[in-house]
């Protein structure tokens, strides 16, 4: 996927260091039948996420949104909120920073997946200077119509540990580590 | 600031709509917005033989489906300072380049809580230019007073 040029969208910090090509470690990457439901206890992400003003613009031009409370510093911070707000799906990008490349839940950047629908609860919004980590642990696997379902439970907190988020994350993926290979050669590994 | 009141609001109520045609260039700008850089969203030559869809093309993330329908809601919902709680997506078709996504959003339930806990539901609905559904979303708002 080098051979697409996103260095021309790139405008805040954590953009020009995250990598782009999801291929290059797919093949560490968690498959359906190789979850391990045994242990439940907390799986901290592989980084923390520090919220910055352009982190909330630009996810708010990416999704089209140019809501003044989401994108326009000074007029947020004469409103009632005092600064800016996330939108709402803002946390996509807090959990796929913060999952990383390398640790566990990195099934979320899994060549040939399928979004089949997400489920999130917000407590309080997302605010500018906050550190936020997460913790998450398998939640479910079950197999319907042929199609192989997975998804975490991830809990957000920022550093005083107050809970700010809750994401119950799921997608369809490939069943196993041979049809993620297939999909990383560029052939179907599911059946659709 | 708008003022908007749970007393004010109704079952059936209909929030003002959204329309946005989506291109490659949009499914590259929201993967540099969510760092979801995934393949199926951002490859066409790769696309055109993995075709997780069973469609030779690539499609917009879920997340922004989701996020399109979902602004229905944060757009009515954040000048009165109401807040978004909590949302459930299902994502029906998948959504091609060149697609038209227009979204919808009605206030379907109102629950009399307490002051401060009184919400509402709203079904959110995103739809192609052909008004087949691409994804849906129920959205609760909590008033604060």
């Amino acid at each position: 996927m080098n051979r697409i040029n996103f260095e021309r969208f790139f405008e805040t910090e954590k953009q020009k260091i995250f990598g782009t090509d999801f291929f290059a470690d797919a093949e560490d990457y968690e498959a359906w039948d190789e979850i391990d439901f045994e242990s439940q206890e907390d799986i901290p992400g592989e980084q923390t996420f520090e919220v910055k003003a352009e982190d909330l613009k630009y996810y708010a031009a990416g999704v089209l949104d140019d809501n003044p409370f989401m994108t326009d510093e000074e007029y947020a911070r004469n409103s009632p909120y005092g600064g800016l707000i996330p939108h709402p799906v803002f946390l996509t990008q807090i959990t796929f920073w913060c999952i990383g490349v390398k640790g566990r839940g990195n099934w979320i950047r899994t060549p040939g997946a399928r979004n089949p629908g997400q489920e999130v609860e917000i407590y309080e919004p997302f605010r500018v200077g906050e550190i936020i980590h997460i913790k998450m642990r398998p939640h479910d696997r079950w197999i319907k119509r042929k199609k192989y379902y997975l998804n975490y439970k991830i809990d957000f907190y920022n550093q005083d540990n107050v809970k700010k988020a809750c994401w119950i994350v799921e997608l369809v993926l490939p069943k196993s580590k041979e049809d993620i290979r297939k999909f990383i050669k560029g052939i179907r590994g599911v059946e659709v | 600031m708008e003022k908007v009141t749970f007393d004010s609001v109704q079952v059936g109520q209909a929030l003002p709509s959204l329309s946005h045609t989506v291109s490659q260039e949009t499914f590259w700008k929201n993967a540099v917005a969510s760092f979801d850089y995934n393949p199926v969203h951002c490859d066409p030559e790769w696309v055109a033989t993995a075709q997780p869809f069973g469609i030779p093309q690539t499609v917009a993330h879920g997340m922004m489906t989701m996020s399109f329908m979902v602004s229905v809601a944060a757009n009515w919902a954040f000048p009165a300072m109401l807040k978004i709680t909590r949302m459930q997506s299902k994502f029906v078709r998948p959504v091609p380049a060149g697609t038209t996504v227009t979204c919808t959003g009605v206030i379907s339930e109102k629950h009399v809580i307490s002051p401060g806990k009184n919400f509402v539901v709203l079904e959110l609905k995103a739809e192609n230019q052909n008004n087949e559904i691409l994804g849906l979303c129920k959205t609760t708002v909590v008033f604060p007073d």
